[in-house]
């Protein structure tokens, strides 16, 4: 196997599957710490139930974020050495402060929000549960602040030998990229959240069971899930693709599979790309609409693919359906979200079975949004490693054979198949179990 | 600078070993200890809420080594390329065992994950150790800056004693900390047992340490024989104190001689971060490559605040989980 394929698709498979879990450490941390803080506060029994509950889930949850997170710190260095080289004092900086800043905080009061000895949360676990979730969130900062500086690098110079040296961190930490990249991110984990914890308690309302917590719960994540899914299109993910149209005008064009420049640029809704034959093969267009998104203008110029290089396109396929799925899931995630706080609010939805079966079902697809949107970002960044600055074909390990890593890639694969069916049993579990008395 | 980088490093790896060290060593005396079910439950309890915070470290110590020293981070993770994936899986798999082990209350679900953590956790050690004992001989280093770590030559007896002697003394620590963490016979008998596995610490101290001045004869510096010389001094203070039934200060004595011991080696491989083989051929060092000022600045302000937050809020912490845990 080509030993730059081998290395992408081990890095792809690692950070998707692991990006899972940051997911819903992201999403539950601020229900955690609600919870937990009414709990304390009130001495309330039912949200010390809640609290408890959710905290055991966010547990499992965070454990498995924590053995597929470690992998990922070091395979810049296992498998991408050079890049690691050429770019670590700059790349690294984000990541030191990722595990100095929220990788401690996160963890160390973890373990005092687990470990408990009275009944009801004391105001110490709910600073805890509060200090979890803003150490769940830098964390995706930082992760996101070292992503966005391979989309569109700033605050750099580059060393006589090559070697990329960092000039000014607050550039890098304040870049325009960063800032819409990551609310977008974090308003994505959010969205998740909210339908996660709105479908636990749909599915107690279903089976007619912890009704008074069901409800609590839907109400709280239907809130949630309709506030975030709104901001995840406007502003964030419109700001945020107006970062791309600025920077990486190819990526925009792959996304949109718009192949010719053209002025007053159509939106496909649907369509399935065609890369060898430039075009989009029947295709549903809303004309105008493109250019307006991108620029502000319905009569704007947007470049299409053909204006560049042949080699400069990131896989075309990919990215164009890894965004219009995350387009088309945030989509059915406002629709479904504005009707069911529509129930909620005129009081129909306790007796509305099939808007809490819908409920339901809806949990995975917010993973499956976040990890199109990602999808979207990483492929549509190709041939690059760094933007502009560095190709992917020239990143991996010269010292690591392409033999080495299929075998890596299974066994990964291996483990990440037992960690995956384990942590699916657990979870559900605990779900079946519900709120215990406390 | 580029000293306090590497001092930076050496500490927040000792600290790695101290804290996730325990954690490791009562995994591997747990079956010696526990002889029921609830007992190795207590054992596991013991260090459950430590050892997430505890492997922080070991992340924590990747990034700064990545922020601090690019050159040595791509050569050394990329030239020890399989045996650093394996430690990766097994960590997993010993975090796995961990967190999932309580999670159903059926013997042979517990029984699968005790062995699974105790090997994973014993075979995690012997390979930090082999690793250490590599870094102490030296690896061969390109002048393009990498090198192919091979099995063939990462396994030589002298790196597999450094493993066996690393698994010995985690061993020490790990019993020292469960004799201080939990009541009751459970953690006499993890005292007791510390005193049997002295024996073999002191043996592999010897040899590790006679192996390690011959090969790097001449001692350049005077502390290059204080250092060992205070760490012997600490290990019979660890012995001294398990007699008298003290375990917080053998936890303590037991700290000193795994940190003097990491001290003492990292001051025989500086000023490199990856010693050349064989010995005084060229490595990777903390000047060459020559490291970006702004970047090394950088991440050094960045490590600094991080301990000095850590080390306000964790011990905070601590104390309020602090206190024995009992068999019931």
């Amino acid at each position: 196997m080509d030993p730059v394929l081998a290395d992408r698709l081990q890095f792809a498979f690692t950070i998707m599957f692991h990006y899972l879990f940051p997911i819903g450490t992201m999403g539950m941390a601020p229900f955690v710490a609600a919870y937990t803080w009414k709990a304390a506060r009130d001495f309330d029994e039912e949200s010390a139930r809640i609290a408890r509950f959710l905290t055991k889930i966010f547990a499992i949850n965070f454990a498995a974020g924590v053995v597929t997170g470690i992998p990922m710190e070091f395979q810049f260095g296992t498998n991408w050495a050079a890049f690691s080289r050429r770019s670590g004092a700059v790349v690294g900086q984000p990541l030191a402060m990722e595990s100095m800043f929220a990788f401690f905080l996160e963890s160390v009061f973890l373990g005092a929000l687990l470990y408990r000895r009275r009944r009801l949360p004391s105001i110490f676990s709910a600073w805890a549960a509060v200090f979890v979730c803003v150490g769940s969130w830098l964390s995706g900062f930082f992760i996101v602040a070292t992503n966005a500086w391979m989309q569109h690098p700033v605050g750099f110079s580059i060393a006589p030998d090559g070697t990329i040296r960092l000039e000014n961190i607050w550039a890098l930490l304040f870049s325009p990229f960063l800032r819409w990249q990551f609310a977008h991110v974090l308003t994505g984990a959010l969205v998740a959240g909210g339908f996660v914890v709105a479908g636990v308690g749909a599915y107690y309302l279903l089976s007619r069971r912890e009704e008074s917590i069901g409800r609590r719960l839907v109400r709280a994540g239907t809130i949630v899930a309709l506030v975030f899914s709104l901001i995840a299109i406007f502003p964030t993910g419109d700001d945020n693709g107006r970062d791309v149209t600025a920077y990486q005008p190819i990526k925009l064009a792959a996304m949109e599979g718009l192949f010719e420049t053209t002025h007053g640029a159509p939106l496909a809704i649907i369509g399935m790309p065609d890369a060898a034959g430039d075009h989009l093969i029947d295709p549903v267009f809303v004309p105008d609409l493109l250019s307006f998104l991108a620029y502000g203008n319905f009569r704007a110029n947007v470049q299409g693919l053909n204006a560049y290089a042949r080699e400069l396109w990131p896989p075309v396929e990919l990215t164009y359906y890894a965004y219009h799925v995350m387009v088309g899931l945030g989509t059915i995630f406002v629709a479904v979200a504005v009707l069911a706080v529509l129930l909620l609010r005129f009081g129909l939805l306790w007796n509305s079975r099939w808007m809490l079966w819908i409920l339901m079902l809806m949990m995975p697809f917010p993973y499956i949004a976040n990890e199109a949107g990602w999808t979207t970002t990483e492929v549509g960044r190709q041939p690059w490693i760094i933007y502009g600055l560095m190709r992917t074909a020239h990143g991996p390990s010269p010292t690591v054979a392409a033999g080495e890593t299929v075998f890596t890639l299974i066994g990964f694969a291996g483990m990440y198949f037992l960690l995956g069916v384990l942590f699916l049993y657990l979870v559900l579990r605990e779900i079946g179990i519900g709120p215990q008395e406390i | 600078m580029s000293v306090a980088g590497f001092i930076v490093i050496a500490f927040m790896l000792t600290t790695y070993v101290l804290l996730d060290g325990y954690d490791l060593g009562v995994a591997v005396i747990a079956p010696l200890v526990a002889r029921t079910d609830r007992e190795r439950s207590v054992a596991m309890a013991s260090i459950g809420p430590f050892w997430n915070g505890n492997e922080v470290w070991l992340i924590a110590a990747g990034a700064a080594l990545f922020a601090l020293f690019p050159a040595a981070y791509a050569a050394s993770f990329s030239g020890f390329y399989l045996p650093f994936v394996i430690v990766l899986w097994l960590l997993m798999f010993r975090g796995i065992a961990l967190e999932l082990r309580e999670h159903l209350s059926s013997e042979l679900w517990h029984q699968f994950w005790d062995v699974a953590f105790c090997a994973s956790s014993v075979l995690l050690i012997f390979i930090f150790g082999l690793a250490l004992g590599n870094l102490l001989r030296g690896v061969p280093v390109n002048p393009a800056g990498y090198f192919q770590g091979t099995f063939a030559f990462l396994l030589n007896p002298y790196a597999a004693l450094v493993g066996c002697f690393a698994v010995a003394t985690l061993a020490m620590h790990g019993a020292a900390f469960a004799s201080m963490r939990i009541e009751g016979e459970l953690g006499a008998r993890a005292l007791e047992l510390l005193g049997q596995i002295w024996w073999a610490v002191l043996v592999f101290y010897v040899a590790v340490t006679a192996l390690t001045i011959a090969m790097r004869t001449p001692l350049t510096a005077w502390w290059l024989i204080a250092l060992p010389a205070l760490s012997l001094l600490a290990l019979l203070g660890a012995r001294y104190n398990a007699q008298k039934l003290r375990p917080t200060a053998t936890f303590a004595m037991s700290c000193v001689f795994v940190a003097v011991l990491l001290a003492a080696s990292a001051a025989t491989i500086f000023p490199y971060l990856l010693p050349g083989f064989p010995a005084r051929s060229s490595g990777i060092s903390i000047f060459q490559p020559p490291p970006s000022a702004v970047a090394l600045s950088c991440a050094l302000v960045v490590t600094l605040v991080g301990i000095v937050a850590v080390s306000i809020y964790s011990p905070i912490v601590w104390r309020r989980m602090a206190g024995k845990i009992r068999v019931e």
